[in-house]
């Protein structure tokens, strides 16, 4: 049974103001704000005020339109959608609906072309507060979100997995991270809802989903749930349903007959707007090298494996820290060291890299020591964990923990050991393998550790040859 | 006396200000028990400097006058006080004007008498009589104030024409995008347009001189130049706007028309032929955004509310809305929400909109031929509040017939009085193309 999935993403962008007044971006705040401090007469929704559009938000849209080859509509406007909820400040959102900003986009995800239907700009609600819980007593709200900007990123449905619904958002927030308009250790919030629907099926709208994983448990759920009924012999009924994280199951919100009408109608305040050419072509121009982009370069000209050009790409930090790395030091090694024990090091931290000591000259010094064998292998991964753990440079790191398990003296204590040890040493010229662990004892005894046993077995090896 | 808005300025800069006040708020209570014109009152600080120096200013209840209670007329948002000034209000303080209030009005606009509301305002000429609408008490204070004096009021589809007409006064409205709509308590977005009443052609001009200008804080402001008036008018008269009328009204019309030609303005036969269609458009389009802009009023935030029972929120928001919204309030809400909805969209709101673009290309056409447009304001002279309990609300809306094209249009329009019919006043309405203002009140100052 195929199954055909949709999904409509939203994504909070870090503009400096909100969308429709003056007030800051609460996205952009390192600390919560107290509640109703960062609001106007326009986005709580007073008699009598007016929106005015961010062009931030407008040049924001228009970047992630264009990577995602968007055709950027000529002009574009502003709609009303009416529905009473206590987090709207007018009882209507001012959306795009008739001409989003751009659409007929697509998106590549894993050699398959995702068709995007449009990309438009909306303002964010206010954040409703449950005391006592969903449920609880009574709701409070806090207006500061209240105009919050969002880009909302709508596919044909075009993905036939639950699996491919999270690659397709894995490779959408990646293209937004290298775009500048979403970065996710920050507040800002990235949601998606999903269609899906069996072949032939009702089609069946998922809420309120947030994350990869999740994605993909709540499109897996309700497939299977599809799929049950089917077996069943009963039928999918159109309606909306709600993804509830706790219980990974979907719950019914509402059925198609009580499906809301917006009755859309234009924004009256706002009048239509045409970007110049100049400008989409500006920003088209300035559009930075997309992750399907560097992940071919990588291959092409850094000889760089796919899966390590993938684990590279994955942060935009570590890619420029490669890039610039790949000018100093052999590229392969550059990569195999950040996408491997950097990166590893960072994620057990929960650390990013602009939040460390590490800068790129440093990192290419403690791979030239690795690489002119004045630190081993383990030694070297050791270096990098203080680096992140506890900052600093690398040569007070060394001294400090006294990393010095170096080329040169493992060759001094390698000649002692041989010296001391005749008989072993000719032992293992003859092929007696239980010899060979016996010198390898020695001289890890002597290096204290700091050097590990494969290093030892080889040098030892080479120095018995 | 003075007779102007400059003769009043000059003399209060002579005279005592201080006691100028007194006097007038003396009057205005008088007023205000006779005619019911004001539904607050400010203490006047009348200390400032500009071109409206010293002057007194109304402003309707719609647009918003900081830490002054501003409802639009209405029940549900009564005791609404707004913490910032409408961009209008703000420049007559910057020039120096006095506001003395705010005046009555049909709730948020819906209407043409100024009945729907508590307070009904009075016709000076006839107090059995309605001074019209929606911006009644803004014409009625006008026409009876013993001296000049300037309203600000709002036009969504006649709303300043229309009590102008009944009440012998001077009323303009520009066009769409001229004044700011920042702090206008809106009725239909794309159509609202703030406006002046004065008891002269000139003053108006002065009024609006003051109060236009593009704003950033309302994107659909325009930044424009007038262009000067041409050598040579040439009126149209349009033969759609002369078939409802009454007869005496249109008599009155013809005999200016007659007059200016005999002044050396002639005229030629013209004709609007989407009219018929305009009146329908209109009614579609503005409950339809009004529908949308009624929607925050739901006592949570400001205005009425409802007792806090436990109640689901959708029941708390409609029992606050079927409580303090009038029946017509709620007509309109249906009417516009009903226009939109997914099924009826294409078939109301959006052919509307198509008419809408018709009835601009008609203007248009005709002002290839013609400078400005002429017809009555009114089809009939300022009804009595017992004949207006008997019209239907259908007669009710029939009533902007004539106004509600150049409002669809966003055309500069202005009413002036040009004779009597059983004592009432009568208006002649001068329609100019898009930014044609100042030729506009040239004729104006003809008549
Ligand atoms: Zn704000």
């Amino acid at each position: 049974m195929t199954v055909i999935i949709g999904l409509e993403t939203h994504v909070q962008l870090p503009t400096k103001s909100k969308i429709f007044c003056g007030c800051k971006n609460i996205v952009t705040f390192e600390k919560e704000p107290e509640p109703n401090t960062v609001t106007c007469e326009t986005c709580i929704g007073l008699p009598g005020a007016k929106p005015q559009v961010n062009s931030q938000v407008i040049e924001f849209g228009t970047r992630i339109a264009l990577a995602l080859e968007c055709k950027i509509n000529n002009t574009f406007s502003f709609s009303r959608k009416t529905y009473f909820y206590p987090d709207m400040g007018k009882n209507f959102q001012i959306t795009q609906h008739t001409i989003p900003l751009g659409s007929h986009g697509k998106l590549l995800v894993d050699g398959k072309l995702i068709r995007i239907t449009r990309v438009h700009v909306e303002e964010d609600p206010a954040r409703l507060v449950h005391i006592g819980g969903v449920g609880g007593s009574h709701v409070l709200v806090d207006y500061n979100r209240s105009g919050t900007p969002l880009v909302e990123i709508v596919t044909e449905p075009d993905m036939t997995s639950p699996e491919q619904a999270r690659a397709y958002l894995a490779t959408l927030t990646q293209v937004l991270q290298y775009l500048g308009v979403y970065d996710p250790s920050t507040k800002a919030v990235l949601k998606s809802d999903a269609n899906i629907s069996l072949k032939g099926g009702a089609r069946v709208e998922i809420k309120n989903i947030t994350g990869e994983k999740e994605v993909f448990e709540a499109l897996r759920f309700e497939m299977m749930r599809q799929k049950n009924l089917s077996k069943q012999g009963k039928r999918t009924i159109q309606e909306t349903r709600l993804w509830n994280p706790e219980l990974s199951v979907t719950q019914e919100l509402r059925t198609k007959e009580t499906e809301e009408d917006y009755g859309y109608i234009p924004e009256g305040d706002l009048t239509p707007i045409t970007l110049e050419q100049r400008i989409i072509l500006k920003e088209k121009q300035q559009l930075p090298e997309l992750p399907a982009q560097k992940y071919k370069r990588y291959q092409r000209d850094y000889k760089v494996a796919p899966k390590l050009a993938e684990a590279l790409l994955a942060d935009p930090q570590l890619a420029v820290l490669f890039e610039a790395a790949s000018k100093k030091i052999d590229s392969k090694l550059a990569a195999t060291w950040i996408a491997g024990p950097l990166k590893k090091t960072l994620n057990w931290n929960n650390r990013r890299l602009e939040q460390t000591d590490i800068t790129v000259a440093s990192f290419v010094s403690v791979l030239k020591l690795f690489n002119s064998r004045k630190l081993t292998d383990r030694n070297a991964e050791m270096l990098i964990r203080y680096l992140v753990a506890e900052g600093g440079q690398p040569e007070t790191l060394i001294k400090k923990h006294q990393l010095t398990g170096s080329g040169t003296d493992l060759d001094k204590v390698i000649k002692t050991v041989i010296k001391n040890n005749p008989k072993a040493a000719r032992d293992v010229t003859n092929g007696v393998a239980k010899a060979l662990n016996f010198l390898i004892g020695m001289v890890m005894k002597e290096t204290k550790g700091t050097v590990d046993a494969n290093t030892v077995r080889k040098a030892l090896e080479k120095a018995l040859r | 006396m003075p007779q102007t808005l400059v003769q009043l300025r000059t003399e209060l800069k002579k005279g005592n200000r201080s006691s100028f006040y007194a006097k007038l708020s003396k009057e205005l209570d008088q007023l205000n028990r006779k005619y019911h014109v004001l539904l607050e009152r400010t203490e006047p600080s009348h200390t400032g400097s500009g071109p409206l120096a010293g002057i007194p200013v109304s402003v309707k209840d719609c647009l918003c006058v900081k830490d002054v209670p501003s409802a639009a007329g209405s029940e549900i948002l009564k005791g609404y006080i707004p913490p910032f000034d409408a961009t209008a209000v703000t420049k007559v303080k910057n020039a120096g004007g006095v506001i003395i209030g705010k005046t009555a009005q049909d709730e948020f606009g819906f209407g043409s008498f100024s009945v729907n509301t508590n307070i009904v305002p009075k016709n000076p000429h006839d107090p059995t009589r309605s001074c019209g609408g929606s911006s009644g008490g803004a014409a009625a204070l006008t026409a009876a104030l013993s001296v000049p004096h300037l309203a600000l009021a709002e036009s969504t589809g006649g709303s300043i024409a229309c009590p102008a007409s009944f009440c012998g006064v001077v009323g303009m409205t520009p066009t769409y995008g001229l004044v700011s709509r920042y702090g206008l308590i809106d009725y239909a977005n794309s159509l609202d347009k703030i406006g002046v009443i004065t008891k002269s052609v000139a003053d108006a001009e002065l009024g609006l001189s003051v109060i236009r200008g593009y704003d950033p804080r309302d994107q659909t402001s325009l930044d424009k130049k007038i262009p000067p008036v041409p050598k040579r008018i040439v009126l149209g008269v349009p033969k759609e706007y002369f078939e409802t009328v009454d007869s005496a009204v249109a008599a009155a019309v013809w005999d200016t028309i007659k007059k200016l030609e005999a002044a050396g303005i002639p005229y030629k036969k013209v004709s609007l032929t989407a009219t018929k269609y305009a009146l329908a458009a209109y009614y579609i389009i503005a409950t339809a955004e009004a529908s949308t802009n009624l929607a925050k009023y739901c006592g949570m935030r400001y205005g009425q509310a409802a007792p806090l029972e436990q109640r689901e929120m959708n029941e708390y928001f409609s029992a606050v809305r079927s409580t303090y919204f009038s029946s017509e309030a709620k007509r309109r809400i249906m009417l516009g929400t009903f226009a939109r909805m997914a099924g009826f969209r294409d078939k109301y709101f959006l052919q509307a909109q198509k008419v809408r673009t018709l009835v601009i290309q008609d203007f248009k056409k005709v002002f290839k031929n013609v400078s400005v447009l002429v017809t009555p304001t009114m089809p009939v002279i300022a009804p009595t509040f017992a004949e207006i309990e008997q019209m239907s609300p259908v007669q009710h809306y029939a009533m902007d017939v004539l106004t509600v094209g150049p409002n669809l249009a966003g055309l500069p329009h202005l009413s002036v009085p040009c004779g009597t019919v059983k004592n009432m006043p009568v208006g002649i309405q001068i329609i100019g193309d898009h930014l044609t203002e100042a030729t506009v009140f040239s004729l104006g100052k003809c008549v």
